[in-house]
């Protein structure tokens, strides 16, 4: 029994990679998926597109071509009528021709006849002019003119169209005699006339937003299929060991977890940048045949010496979502005991990556690092800056290689994450070797618990999302009626809901008891209250010295309304509804269930502080509005900070209520101020982009003050809850 | 001095959280030792802790209390140790069903760190040892149970270790494929390894193990040999092991002609 060394982390992650390739090749899932589902998707979709843009193309064209006009005139001012006209035929200049008919033939038909005429395919259209008709052009009203047309065989569209240019025409050469006839200058009827100037030839032509349309939606679909390639390696990979009973025979190989997460998220990298190997190629070769079925000038080529750059940035970035969409695949399953679990798991994501991707191609311009650095959408940015838009040509390589840098940073740091997070979950002792799903009814009512676990924290959360946005309809716009139904809605149903049904203790799960022994409560409450408004005031200044000129319309709106609100409602009910009733239901929901929910039963520091940044991070996008989610985010930190180290949700609440009363503090002490609603609504409030130094200076103190208090307040009993 | 042993179990304990709040404490202080070149039995109804123990010991799961020792590496320190000296075999153990038995040896075979230009020689010898040559390149897949069962313990014998600890390893063989592994294990044994085997099918094992392990309700309630056994728990000293086994865990055997 010689033993040998133990392997390196690559020898391991190598070995395991290749044992799981080996596996995926022989997959015919793992080959329709990554080689025939590319090859087939693309000259698919080109060839309806093409047929598609040629179709419309077509008929655009044809509607376009000059048609030849046969006209049958009747009536006792036939003839002055077809003088006219010719007369408007002949001496019109080509150049004024636009969207005429080829010809007008005119011919003289009887009344009686015209309708079989007409019917028989004789003639395209009938005008009985009446006695006076052209006498009446010369006068100065408008004349009715009616052309008859088929009911069995009607004239065409392009028939139509080009007979009106030419009747609109007619009437012009009329408007000019009657400008004549009265004495006044022809030039009266055309008091402007445009002439561009300068250089015309750098204008990008219009069709070229046809195929950054198609660009976009064959990025996005790129995207979809790149996740598609790793969907089953990631399934087969960990969930697919478990399945098969293999995962064991893993886990106590002589080899660290983060080598064999490693090594299963090579493999399964392998295989999603086989996909989109595939997928490039398929674009490629697709592009350079459709190209040639599309109609001319309708494809807007890149610049001379940008198209490698351009594609090698592109492919650099979804080379980094390849490693992205492996680890995410991973990560997403590693929990799942069976193939089928996890397709459950991961289908509901595949959908939910396609619309984050599809942000990429909302209007404006494609680049920033800010949406570089999102997942799945910015590598579809980045190839955007490189390829360029309808609107905005490819970027210059410095400002490529800027976001693309951003693109594969961010992609590599998420990556990381990911594959920490399957490590963790594969290894947990409860979701290794968790027994079958409990087969009950799903309305089976759980046993009393002491307090909600990480997944329960959430489902309030997202239930109060649902119904914020399904009751943003119903809700009233006046906001003394809006705040109760919101918080309601968002917050006390769901909360309620979960209570009665998880039945938790509600003493433990909500921290609800004294911060401190004795009379020190008031020290920490009081404390509590200062960090709260001094926090208001620092997040106010922030956001007025930040996005002083930046602030969206709906932000000014709320502001708006809320100042409203307070001007327009006695003290107790605006503080009511803007302070009391938000800080008491957001703190039992977000301090409260949340919080505890994260924090669960081990309680270690480092779970205990992701949990408080996973519920500010949530507390902050609760808050929909961006403008406010760094005001927001801040205080969640520090009200959840403020529950672990006194133990009690009391001074979050004190915290959250001095924080929400400090608007009308403030307006109380700016006096009366006429029409600030409509000035907070234009942005224009007193014309001060900031708050006065002294005023954050004070605040700042405030917030020192407090947590001083707090500290002298829970002495040294910060380590056990009091009491 | 006696030689230290391959297998060492000293006072392992494992609690659950429950899916209530509550604990369930599947193993309480379980201690054993199992020495070179002797097969133990390691025995107890469902749910009486044999698999945590098995699991602990494997580095599966970490105890809560106690340790174990897999020659010389503590669980709770050196666990890659003690998978670099132990081989582990379950009944709900599978093999990749789209790989050949050469293929998954091969592959554990490198996981375990044997050098490249060995592996094959390695991998050879096993299939003649385990009787796979004629299957060798054939997919797990297409195996019987029998054979699956067999390259479950070849992947587990790959690198040679001193411990190999089974956790119900013929359960899902026929009374043939069963015996040929006992015999196979025997063959291992002689050879030096020491071998802790779980398993409920007392006949099977009654004489093919050195000594025995009775755990009922996550603890030790009676160890020895077969003779020991028979002759501490049953009234007079003659009998059957199940009969023993019976009476340490507190339950009467079901015998023709008796009651329960």
């Amino acid at each position: 029994m010689n033993l040998p060394a133990h392997p390196s982390a690559r020898t391991a992650a190598l070995a395991i990679a290749r044992r799981d390739l080996l596996e995926f090749v022989r997959d015919r899932r793992t080959l329709v998926i990554t080689l025939l589902l590319p090859m087939a998707t693309y000259p698919i979709l080109a060839l309806s597109t093409a047929l598609g843009l040629r179709t419309a193309s077509q008929e655009i064209e044809a509607r376009n071509a000059p048609a030849r006009v046969r006209l049958g005139l009747s009536g006792p001012d036939s003839d002055r009528l077809a003088a006219l006209m010719e007369r408007v035929s002949e001496g019109t200049p080509r150049s004024d021709r636009t969207g005429w008919p080829a010809d007008v033939a005119l011919a003289d038909v009887r009344g009686a006849d015209a309708t079989a005429l007409l019917d028989e395919g004789g003639i395209d259209l009938w005008i009985d002019a009446r006695k006076g008709l052209v006498e009446d052009l010369k006068a100065k009203g408008t004349v009715r003119l009616p052309v008859r047309v088929s009911a069995k065989l009607p004239a065409s569209q392009a028939v139509r169209e080009q007979f009106q240019a030419f009747v609109a025409a007619v009437g012009r050469d009329v408007a000019r005699d009657r400008v004549e006839a009265a004495g006044l200058p022809a030039t009266l009827l055309e008091p402007v006339r445009v002439a561009f100037e300068g250089d015309q030839g750098a204008a990008a032509p219009p069709e070229h937003n046809v195929l950054s349309t198609l660009a976009g939606g064959v990025l996005v679909l790129l995207t979809v299929l790149t996740l598609t390639g790793a969907f089953y390696p990631a399934i087969d990979a960990i969930a697919g060991e478990k399945e098969r009973g293999t995962i064991e025979t893993l886990l106590i190989a002589p080899c660290r977890i983060d080598d064999i997460v490693f090594g299963k998220f090579l493999g399964v990298l392998a295989i999603t940048l086989a996909t989109l190997v595939a997928n490039v190629t398929s674009i490629a070769a697709t592009a350079a045949v459709s190209l040639k079925y599309l109609p001319r000038g309708i494809v807007a080529s890149l610049p001379d010496g940008t198209i490698a750059a351009s594609i090698a940035a592109t492919v650099l970035a979804f080379a980094g979502m390849a490693a992205l969409a492996a680890a995410t695949c991973l990560a997403v399953t590693t929990a799942s005991k069976s193939g089928k679990e996890a397709q459950n798991t991961l289908t509901p994501v595949i959908l939910l990556v396609s619309a984050v991707a599809g942000t990429a191609l909302l209007p404006g311009k494609p680049g920033g690092p800010l949406l570089a650095a999102v997942p799945y959408a910015g590598q579809i940015a980045v190839a955007r800056t490189a390829l360029g838009t309808g609107t905005t040509p490819p970027a210059t390589s410095a400002a490529i290689v800027g976001v693309l840098a951003v693109s594969l940073a961010s992609s590599a740091i998420l990556t990381w994450i990911l594959l920490r997070l399957t490590a963790h979950t594969l290894t947990d002792e409860d979701v290794l070797f968790r027994g079958p799903d409990v087969a009950g009814s799903p309305l089976h009512r759980p046993a009393p618990r002491s307090r909600p676990n990480g997944v329960q924290a959430f489902v309030p959360l997202v239930a109060g999302f649902a119904g914020l946005w399904y009751a943003q309809g119903l809700v009233p716009s006046d906001l003394s009626l809006a705040i109760p139904i919101q918080q309601g809605v968002a917050v006390l149903v769901p909360l309620a809901l979960m209570l009665w049904w998880q039945r938790v203790d509600l003493r433990g799960t909500f921290s609800w008891r004294p911060p401190a022994r004795g009379g020190r409560s008031a020290w920490v409450l009081l404390g509590a209250a200062l960090v709260g408004a001094g926090l208001f005031l620092l997040g106010a200044a922030a956001l007025l010295a930040v996005r002083s000129t930046g602030i969206s319309a709906e932000a000014r709106q709320l502001s708006a309304r809320l100042v409203a609100l307070i001007q327009g409602q006695p003290w107790w009910l605006a503080w009511t509804l803007v302070a009391a009733v938000p800080a008491v239901c957001e703190e039992l929901l977000f301090r409260g269930w949340v919080l505890s929910g994260l924090r669960g039963r081990r309680n270690s520091t480092r779970r205990v502080w992701a949990a408080v940044g996973v519920q500010a991070a949530a507390f902050a996008v609760f808050h929909l509005l961006p403008e406010r989610m760094p005001q927001t985010f801040v205080l969640g930190l520090v009200l959840g900070g403020l529950v672990v180290v006194t133990h009690s949700l009391l001074p979050a609440i004190a915290c959250h209520l001095a924080h929400n009363s400090m608007p009308l503090v403030v307006l109380w002490l700016a006096g009366d101020v006429p029409d600030l609603a409509a000035a907070v609504e234009a942005g224009t409030p007193g014309g001060s982009a900031g708050l006065p130094g002294w005023v954050v200076a004070a605040a700042a103190g405030a917030v020192v003050a407090g947590l001083a208090a707090i500290a002298a307040g829970i002495g040294r009993i910060t380590d056990e809850p009091a009491a | 001095m006696p030689p230290e042993p391959t297998i060492e179990a000293a006072g392992l304990v494992k609690h659950y959280h429950a899916g209530d709040g509550g604990v369930v404490r599947a193993v309480n202080g379980v201690s054993f030792t199992v020495q070179a070149g002797e097969m133990v039995g390691l025995l107890g109804a469902n749910g009486a802790g044999k698999t945590t123990t098995l699991r602990m010991l494997a580095t599966l799961l970490k105890p809560t209390a106690g340790t174990a020792r897999v020659a010389g590496c503590d669980v709770r320190i050196d666990p890659v140790g003690v998978r670099q000296r132990l081989g582990y075999v379950s009944a709900t153990t599978g093999v990749p069903d789209r790989l050949s038995p050469r293929e998954i040896f091969a592959s554990f075979g490198r996981l375990h760190g044997i050098p490249p230009a060995a592996v094959p020689g390695r991998v050879a010898a096993l299939l003649d040892r385990l009787d796979l040559g004629r299957c060798a390149d054939r997919p797990a897949g297409r195996l019987s149970s029998g054979q699956r069962q067999r390259v479950s313990l070849g992947r587990a014998l790959v690198h040679d270790p001193p411990a190999l600890v089974l956790d119900e390893p013929t359960n899902a063989l026929d009374v043939v494929g069963a015996r040929d592994l006992l015999v196979l294990l025997g063959d291992l044994r002689a050879a030096g390894h020491a071998i802790l085997l779980s398993t409920h099918r007392l006949h099977e094992i009654e004489t093919r193990c050195d000594r025995f392990v009775i755990v009922h309700d996550g603890s030790v309630v009676a160890a020895g040999t077969r003779d020991s056994l028979v002759a501490e728990w049953i009234p007079g000293g003659a009998g059957e092991l199940e009969d023993a086994f019976f009476a340490a865990i507190g339950r009467q055997a079901v015998v023709s002609g008796g009651g329960a």
